[in-house]
């Protein structure tokens, strides 16, 4: 388990460091660069506990359509791209001190309830084939639901974007 | 190292009988908006025709589950059709159908876009109608997302109203950091239990003291539907975003929108944290005194008949947090409390459409939302100023009106608990219910007592649609008053099984 350990270890400092860029940089693209490292991190924290399918999806959505999202939309609304003085908000010292305090009380929980837990020695692998079954087994009509939600969000978007 | 290899597939249970709401309903939205493409401009009332009477054909499976009776559950208990999800899917078909009604002429008389109107409001009743029968943390967060985000968008649907624009925008900030702080909650709660069957949850987390795990899942939980259900001091959303959205999408959100919200918390707190009340039953608590107060005091300063009724529909939901205060010390609470917000909810939504339907017909005609606008009123409408006469007192709560059942069943429910800081409540809420009167009366007082503005005094023409939605819900108001015993047997019949 020490070789997991020290990848978290890593892992862990370059998404702490890349997240307080994303709020501290001065550049919007570069923002959004910083949060696909935060993302990726993620996603590699996933691999670490033997959920690939997660890791993927985690890929795929996050990086691959949010991010991507955020530098188009970017580019098309002819924000500006370049260093920007007035990205921050006045009350981010307010933001600052909810954040601290959300982390504390949310870390200590998390630490008070999961702090003795040791992952197994044989990592219990989460496989893509099971996670296709419970989709389409228990949890089918949720998905059901979802498909009629994306059709709605799809109606919704095209109305409310197009020009008329 | 374990097989890669997933095992067989086997086809899950289903009772297609049970679902067989959900399956019109989707059959008819997507019929919707297929037909749309093929009907004219001129002639898409057709469409809204056709959402119209299949709302109506999904009700009927309801009806036929309702006279069999069974009850069915599916996937280990994640989704069931008992009378409690019968009663809610009948209330949001109904109350959606109201609401379709009064946005006929609404929507054909402004340049909207119809056919997708319709669909979506469609849609939003189906995630309402998934949530009834939702008793699964997944489920339930599919079905809220389901309901909120066509929402969001009808919310905008005047496009060159920056009004409309500015709620559909604080609308959606404000729906979706409350569904990711939910999220949070139930994936804390997921990770202390194991399981997202709300049945399950319960087994698990027993009646011990909660650990902070627990703790903290609930909390986050029920904030993330405080500020669906428009609940103090997460309500900063409501009034704006019932101002600007358009006014039939308004009463669609301060009845069927909120009714779901609620649904969703009888399920999650009788069901899935019954006993983990010491978390919860100071925080609905707290939750509902703020409410209570804030809203009405508020509400008494309000010129405009929209701002009036949103912080008006602010308080109803604080005496709807009511039960949830004092509802977890023992099973029989539980039961009081539950049919008393099953019973306000029912009355609430038939008192609370008719209100803004008559606020519609009138604004057809003054084009202005102030309240000094109905002055006179009684001159020139005599039968709107009857009807909205009866629309705001049964909201304050007088007899012989639906309202004043609802108000007796939250006072009930309150004293039934009978601990000091339940009789504490139900004083606040009987101070609550004083101020209310004034400013349900004042809207009484310009309509009968004031001069017309202007004199002009020629009669209101009321659309049949709108005249119909008048009706059905001024009939189900004063039925519900004058014959209150049917309803509270509904409010039994409709408790969630507590165990």
């Amino acid at each position: 388990m020490v070789a997991q350990n020290i990848v978290f270890g890593v892992l862990a400092v370059a998404m702490g460091l890349a997240a307080i860029r994303v709020v501290t940089t001065k550049n919007v693209v570069h923002a959004a660069l910083y949060l696909v490292v935060v993302l990726a991190g993620v996603a590699a924290l996933y691999i670490l506990l033997a959920a690939e399918f997660i890791a993927v999806v985690q890929v795929i959505i996050y990086i691959g359509a949010i991010v991507l999202l955020i530098l188009f939309g970017t580019m098309l609304t002819r924000a500006p791209i370049g260093r920007a003085s007035d990205l921050d908000n006045d009350q981010r010292w307010l933001g600052v001190v909810v954040a601290l305090l959300l982390l504390g009380v949310m870390g200590s929980v998390l630490a008070d309830a999961f702090g003795s837990t040791k992952l197994p020695k044989a990592p219990q692998i989460q496989r893509t084939g099971d996670v296709g079954l419970s989709i389409f087994q228990t949890y089918v009509v949720p998905f059901e639901v979802v498909s009629v939600l994306l059709l709605a969000a799809l109606v919704g978007a095209v109305v409310i974007a197009r020009r008329d | 190292m374990p097989s890669l290899v997933a095992a067989a597939f086997e086809a899950p249970y289903l009772d297609y009988a049970a679902l067989a709401p959900e399956i019109v309903l989707t059959g008819v939205l997507l019929a919707v908006l297929v037909v749309d493409l093929f009907v004219d401009e001129d002639r898409k009332a057709v469409v809204a025709q056709l959402a119209g009477v299949g709302l109506l054909a999904s009700l009927l499976p309801v009806v036929f589950l309702a006279v069999d009776g069974d009850d069915r559950s599916m996937f280990s208990g994640a989704y069931v059709v008992d009378d409690f999800a019968l009663v809610f899917k009948a209330l949001f078909l109904v109350s959606g159908y109201v609401v379709l009604l009064m946005s006929t002429d609404h929507i054909e008389e402004g340049d909207y876009w119809k056919g997708e109107y319709s669909f979506l409001l469609l849609s939003s009743l189906l995630g309402m109608v998934v949530m009834s029968s939702a008793r699964d943390l997944l489920t339930i967060f599919v079905a809220l997302e389901l309901l909120s985000i066509p929402a969001y968008m009808l919310a905008g649907w005047r496009k060159r109203d920056l009004r409309s624009n500015e709620a559909a925008l604080k609308y959606y900030l404000l729906g979706v950091l409350s569904s990711a702080v939910m999220l949070y909650g139930m994936s804390l709660v997921f990770g202390a239990t194991g399981t997202t069957v709300l049945e399950d949850i319960a087994r698990e987390l027993g009646g011990d003291a909660s650990e902070p795990l627990v703790a903290l899942g609930i909390f986050f939980i029920v904030v993330g539907f405080a500020f669906k259900v428009s609940a103090v001091p997460f309500h900063f959303w409501a009034p704006d975003t019932y101002e600007g959205a358009p006014l039939p999408v308004t009463a669609f959100l301060s009845v069927a929108s909120k009714a779901a919200g609620f649904v969703a918390l009888l399920e999650l707190i009788f069901m899935g944290f019954f006993g983990q009340d010491n978390v919860w039953q100071p925080l609905f608590w707290v939750l509902a005194v703020l409410t209570m107060t804030v809203g009405n005091l508020v509400a008494l300063r309000q010129t405009n008949i929209v701002r009036l009724l949103a912080y008006s529909s602010v308080a109803q939901a604080g005496y709807m947090l009511v039960p949830f205060a004092v509802g977890g010390s023992s099973d029989e609470a539980a039961g009081t409390a539950q049919t008393a917000v099953i019973v306000y909810l029912l009355i609430y939504a038939a008192m609370n459409l008719g209100a803004f339907a008559i606020v519609m017909t009138v604004a057809r005609r003054t084009r202005s939302g102030e309240i000094s606008s109905y002055g006179g009123l009684f001159t020139y409408a005599p039968g709107l100023t009857v009807l909205m006469t009866i629309f705001v007192f049964s909201l304050a709560g007088i007899p012989p009106f639906g309202g004043w059942f609802a108000k007796f069943y939250i006072f009930k429910s309150a004293v039934d608990a009978g601990t000091g800081w339940a009789l504490a409540l139900a004083v606040v809420a009987g101070v609550n219910s004083v101020i209310a009167l004034f400013y349900y009366a004042g809207v009484a007082r310009e309509m009968w007592m004031q001069p017309v503005p202007g004199d002009d005094r020629t009669p209101i023409r009321v659309p049949p649609a709108l005249g119909a939605a008048l009706g059905i819900t001024a009939v189900a108001v004063m039925a519900i008053g004058v014959y209150p015993q049917a309803f509270a047997r509904l409010g039994d019949l409709a408790q969630l099984a507590v165990r």
